[in-house]
């Protein structure tokens, strides 16, 4: 069985991703968004290619292709030459990086690549977003029409069942993502909350850049450094949050202000311990804190997370939440494969479904052929015949016919699996 | 019929107390879609029910227990869908659900005899059903609370967040304005029992220990109130002291077995 329904044409995937190339191979294919459509054009004007489809990610480089057999009923694509002449790399550079699935196969590997099964960080949701994007410009330049788009649209709705059956995407990996969830297990809604740097490292920076991408309001940054740390609010100021520096040295009297508190400086002692937190809270009305403490040696005493209404996270808490919750995707994982192998199923039956219209049609037309000339046949023999009675035997030889078929339709309509009996 | 449409309400809280466990407590987010329905067809069942105990028994106010039970009932469980469609939670339907469950049960499968106010009597009614609100707002304020400290618990101890749960602040939220909904009902109920109280028994009623304790649920109430507000108590401090408060609101009712001039049942 072909995707479409002809045994001279064929799905054929081929690619390369994480887990087959290293970076350096993975990035002379790299395609640029301006450049997809380009690429697309040129995949689907090598001789064979009746539809074509690139999905380019930092992870993977994926051609997507219908082919037609020449007039000696041979596949003559040759998709590794393709990618090497289109981006000048060697064959024996790409060679043992590259995969190929072909028909059914390479609907399994859509559909996992789709819904984040084949990815690096698995559930990641961007993935769709990129074969979506795909899609859209093959669409734009004539390279997909009516296969590639059934196949294209059913790979779309299985990666949203695999996102809305599974749990699969619903735990941060991240350790910038972990301390946003946490915060807005805290906080809720992080509209209109403060987040206060103490130091300014990239991880710190990169965190609270998360916070504010989920509503944090205002930024606040300390630093021993000064100037530093009014670099880094004015660096915010373009996020179009409100920010400001409080002076290192008057950090004690003013971190209250700040709802989520995150610290990454240098210093060999910690900055801030447990009284400090009591005393924080006092003024806060017991309104909680949260502290995301990323410095190594730790900036705040773990005593303060006794304190009740502050909440303290350091490197390896912030870690291990990020790790429990990779654990628990790839649990989803499972029933997520299970999904797409149903759905792989269902599809090839589906095709199957299909492919056999043809000889359903067929069929049903010599059934009705040999009904005719029984009755032509027998014509003299009637001719006494009322036309009451006349349609009464046209009636029971349709019947007749229509239920000595209906095995055999039901059989070709149900797919491979089914017989007769079914 | 009535009992029927009960039981089908009984049925169906039921249904939605077991659905809204993995809903809040398993991750599982898409059962809150079974929990919810449900629990609004049941409400409904049980409010038609209601309606036709009443009209069967030509009245138009609950004045028999098992009435008042259900009353007490569709209160909590309408005070539950309301804070599920404030906040979008159904966490504290762990509990309430089967509270409505069991408050409904009862009154499914065996008829009410004791008839605990006189019949047509709008104001009694009004006082009993403000107070039953004010208890409602105070049992929901205190789930809240122990949602609170559940989660604050898991926050703290590094353990995965419930996710079924409420985000803290929400949590804190729905206590304090369950309390701030509970006094104003509480208030009005007391003065309008306070007022028949004077015109039935005159000054006596007041030093009845029902009533003194009933006075001193409100100052509690108050109190309870004013701390939160002020300090922001959160957490384990403010369970203990919803918890306080709820103790007395208990005594306030157990001490209807003691009381001369306050009980439940009516000659």
């Amino acid at each position: 069985m072909s995707l479409t329904g002809s045994p001279n044409q064929k799905l054929v995937l081929l690619g390369i991703n994480h887990n087959t190339a290293p970076v350096d191979v993975r990035e002379r294919l790299a395609i640029p968004p301006e450049r997809l459509a380009d690429a697309t054009r040129t995949l689907l004007h090598q001789p064979g290619i009746r539809e074509g489809l690139i999905l380019s990610t930092c992870n993977r480089v994926e051609l997507i292709t219908l082919q037609e057999s020449d007039a000696d009923g041979g596949f003559s694509p040759d998709l590794p030459r393709f990618l090497h002449e289109y981006f000048s790399v060697t064959q024996a550079t790409l060679q043992p990086h590259l995969y190929e699935f072909r028909e059914r196969e390479a609907v399994r590997h859509l559909f996992r690549v789709a819904s984040s099964l084949d990815s690096m960080v698995v559930g990641e949701p961007q993935i769709l977003g990129q074969v979506k994007e795909s899609y859209t410009i093959a669409r734009e330049v004539g390279a997909v029409s009516t296969n590639l788009e059934a196949l294209l649209q059913r790979t779309f709705t299985v990666a949203k069942k695999v996102r809305s059956e599974t749990q699969i995407g619903s735990s941060s990996v991240s350790i910038a993502s972990v301390a946003v969830d946490l915060a807005r297990k805290i906080f809720g809604s992080l509209q209109g909350k403060t987040v206060l740097l103490v130091g300014a490292g990239k991880m710190s920076e990169l965190a609270a850049r998360h916070l504010i991408q989920h509503g944090a309001s205002s930024i606040l940054v300390s630093n021993r450094t000064e100037a530093r740390a009014e670099h880094l609010a004015a660096e915010f100021l373009h996020s179009k949050v409100t920010a400001g520096v409080i002076p290192f040295d008057k950090i004690y009297e003013q971190a209250d202000r700040a709802d989520i508190v995150i610290t990454s400086t240098g210093a060999p002692e910690k900055i801030f311990g447990r009284s400090h937190g009591e005393h924080f809270l006092q003024r806060r009305r017991n309104r909680p804190m949260f502290f995301i403490d990323i410095a190594v040696p730790r900036d705040v005493d773990p005593k303060m997370n006794e304190v009740e209404g502050c909440f303290v996270y350091d490197i390896d808490d912030l870690q291990q939440v990020a790790s429990a919750n990779l654990a628990d995707r790839s649990r989803e994982a499972e029933a997520a494969e299970s999904i797409v192998s149903r759905e792989v199923e269902k599809y090839q039956q589906r095709l199957q479904v299909r492919d056999n219209v043809p000889a359903i049609l067929a069929l049903q037309q010599s059934a009705e052929a040999i009904r005719e000339a029984e009755l032509v046949r027998a014509s003299k023999r009637l001719s006494d015949l009322t036309p009451a009675q006349r349609e009464a035997v046209e009636a029971l030889t349709r019947s007749l016919t229509a239920k000595l078929l209906h095995p055999q339709l039901t059989a070709l309509r149900r797919g491979p699996e089914s017989t007769p009996e079914d | 019929m009535t009992l029927l449409w009960l039981r089908v309400a009984v049925l169906l809280y039921g249904i939605a107390a077991l659905a809204v466990l993995p809903a809040a407590l398993y991750d599982r987010p898409n059962w809150s879609r079974v929990a919810i329905p449900v629990t609004i067809a049941a409400l409904l069942f049980h409010f038609v029910s209601l309606a036709e105990m009443l009209n069967a028994a030509h009245r138009t106010l609950p004045v028999e227990a098992h009435e008042t039970q259900s009353l007490l009932a569709i209160l909590l469980v309408a005070a539950f869908l309301a804070v599920f469609a404030r906040y979008k939670t159904v966490a504290l339907g762990i509990f309430v659900l089967p509270v409505a469950f069991l408050l409904t049960l009862v009154p499914a499968f065996r008829r009410g005899q004791e008839t605990i106010v006189p019949a047509n009597s709008g104001w009694i009614f009004l006082h009993i059903a403000l107070l039953l609100a004010a208890y409602v707002a105070l049992f929901l304020s205190l789930l809240a609370s122990v949602l609170y400290l559940i989660q604050e618990r898991r926050l703290k101890t590094k353990q995965p967040a419930l996710r079924g749960l409420p985000p803290l602040e929400t949590t804190d939220q729905i206590a304090l304005k369950t309390l701030l909904f509970g006094l104003p009902c509480m208030t009005a109920g007391l003065l309008i029992g306070s007022v028949l109280a004077e015109q039935l028994y005159g000054p006596a009623f007041f030093s009845d220990p029902k009533i003194l304790l009933a006075f001193a649920m409100w100052f509690a109430y108050c109190t309870m109130i004013f701390i939160r507000r002020h300090s922001g108590l959160r957490g384990r401090r403010a369970v203990y002291l919803s918890s306080f408060v709820f103790l007395v609101i208990v005594a306030v009712w157990a001490a209807n077995q003691f009381s001369s001039v306050h009980r439940f049942t009516t000659p």
